[in-house]
């Protein structure tokens, strides 16, 4: 996974209804950069069938014992 | 029993109330008066109700009289971060948007504080909208250190911090998202504890990120925070994601010693790049943990950088969602770096964010199989003491998120596992400034933190330190 880049932090920005002008585009490219460089690693390996509450089951799991 | 009532921990001033000894008028004016000497210095309240609380606190003395203790808190004044509703009351979440809001219910967390028999002070300053690490606030200004007046208290629950540490409210409720209850305690030197997701219930609480958000205890003590989140703890019908089930004991833990326990430290990542009175507060804490019978270990966790990314993810997309009919229609109204984190939202699409959710699941596995053979971590809560409120105002500069993300460097992966945190005061750094470390449990192990904690108290006296005005 790639940082976007301020020509896409702008489209989907627009998408999500709330447009920003280039400048913050750019500026936002820059600071959220490094959450995806975190999660790149990550991004695109998780298996099929996993979902989100998976979570509360690990969560749950471990009172149990 | 203390000359000021003030300065008493929660649980003994509510012991010396409840025996009589002490009448909830004195505490309560023994709290204004401190309150009137430091609020110019500290701007730790967002609003004082001194009238209304005398004259709860003489209710408060009536009922006593008359045999009437309403709970194991009767009578005790407290204060809490500005963003739990009270019905009837303005709650300003430190935002210009919500100014003039009143509640119209009661948050869970503050009705069971009140039942207990609390009494309401006033309520306390935050970062805006709790989205931020530093205690500025571009409204109604930064809260300061009683440390150290021109640095930061740490956010977002700044004016919890700042109050609990100058010794103006016994207790306060804060709020952790990415490290909010914790960096507070660390920078003030208070005893801070951010909740397993799912422990308190969060109806009523100004939300930030369903996923991260967890309501929990600022205090003085260990103790007192136990007997806070007995109080709290539990299922509620107005929050599902609040869990069932018994509430464990959790002032009975703190009278346990920490023998028989094993303490994980990091070998990396939390060990990395620490200032170097940080690094030698952990190196002590280590070796009185181990005088006062612990084991300890070192723990190889997964890859934290990897948990924080997927965090910042989560948190960025939620509080976008939450916020985006205010960015649309009153984006003049947030203080620029608020709205600047907030559009950090507006990158994620909705294919990453629910990515980053549905790692989470595996993410807690991994780090449960990583420290199946301790029973708490300890770290530091932040890899520098407090900044100067100057150094750490970053307004619009481009590197904002930067110095955030060092600060929060150390809290944000505990947020996306969803797991208890404790911090504790640990040390001064040679210019007076409180350190603070955290102790990281099992998903609803509190207890066995509270017990730690509160053995490491026994054997120290970081957390009895008063600061005093210049």
């Amino acid at each position: 996974m790639t940082r976007p880049t301020e020509k896409e932090i702008g489209a989907i920005a627009s998408a999500a209804g709330v447009p920003v002008e280039k400048e913050v585009a750019a500026r936002i490219a820059n600071s959220i950069g490094p959450a995806f460089d975190g999660f790149a690693a990550i991004a695109g390996t998780l298996p099929f069938d996993l979902e989100p509450s998976t979570f509360v089951l690990v969560q749950t799991e471990k009172v149990a014992r | 029993m203390s000359s000021e009532p003030a300065l008493m921990s929660l649980t003994a001033v509510a012991g010396a109330i409840a025996d009589k000894r002490i009448s909830s008028r004195e505490v309560t004016q023994s709290c204004l008066d401190r309150i009137a000497k430091w609020q110019p210095h500290l701007n730790a309240f967002m609003i004082v109700e001194a009238g209304e609380a005398l004259k709860a606190a003489d209710a408060a003395d009536v009922a006593l009289a008359k045999g009437g203790r309403r709970g194991p808190l009767h009578g005790v004044p407290l204060a809490h971060k500005d963003m739990y509703y009270e019905a009837g009351k303005v709650v300003t979440c430190g935002s210009r948007i919500r100014r003039d809001f009143v509640a119209t219910t009661t948050s869970t967390a503050l009705q069971r504080l009140k039942d207990a028999g609390t009494i309401r002070l006033g309520s306390l300053q935050m970062a805006e909208f709790a989205y931020g690490p530093t205690g500025h606030n571009a409204h109604f200004g930064p809260v300061h250190n009683p440390f150290a007046l021109d640095h930061i208290t740490g956010g977002s629950s700044s004016g919890s911090g700042s109050a609990v540490a100058a010794r103006l409210t016994f207790a306060a409720l804060g709020s952790d998202t990415g490290g909010s209850i914790r960096m507070p305690a660390h920078f003030c030197g208070v005893t801070g504890l951010k909740t397993t997701v799912g422990r308190v219930s969060r109806a009523g609480a100004m939300p930030l990120s369903q996923s991260l958000d967890t309501v929990g205890p600022l205090a003085r003590t260990v103790e007192d925070c136990a007997v806070l989140l007995g109080l709290m703890a539990g299922a509620d019908p107005a929050d599902p994601t609040a869990v069932a089930g018994v509430v464990p004991d959790y002032a009975g833990a703190t009278s346990e010693s920490m023998k028989g326990l094993t303490i994980g430290v990091p070998s990396a990542f939390y060990v990395d790049d620490l200032d170097a009175e940080v690094a030698s507060a952990l190196d002590a804490t280590i070796a009185t943990l181990k005088r006062e019978g612990a084991t300890i270990v070192q723990v190889d966790l997964p890859d934290q950088r990897q948990l924080t990314g997927a965090s910042q993810l989560v948190l960025a997309v939620e509080a976008a969602a939450f916020h985006k009919r205010w960015m649309i229609e009153r984006p003049q109204d947030y203080g620029p770096q608020v709205l600047m984190r907030l559009q950090n939202g507006l990158a994620i699409s909705g294919v990453t964010y629910l990515e980053a959710l549905r790692w989470r699941g595996p993410a807690l596995a991994a780090h449960i199989a990583a420290t199946a053979n301790v029973d708490a971590v300890i770290a530091p809560v932040s890899p520098v003491p407090a900044p100067t409120i100057a150094e750490s105002d970053v307004g619009n500069a481009p590197d904002a998120e930067a110095v955030i993300q060092r600060l929060t460097r150390f809290t944000r992966p505990i947020n996306y596992l969803g797991l208890p945190s404790l911090s504790i005061p640990s040390g001064f750094t040679r210019s007076g400034l409180p350190v603070g470390l955290q102790l990281i449990g099992r998903s609803f192990d509190e207890a066995t933190l509270l017990r730690i904690g509160a053995a490491f108290q026994r054997a120290t006296d970081f957390h009895e330190k008063v600061p005093h005005l210049p």
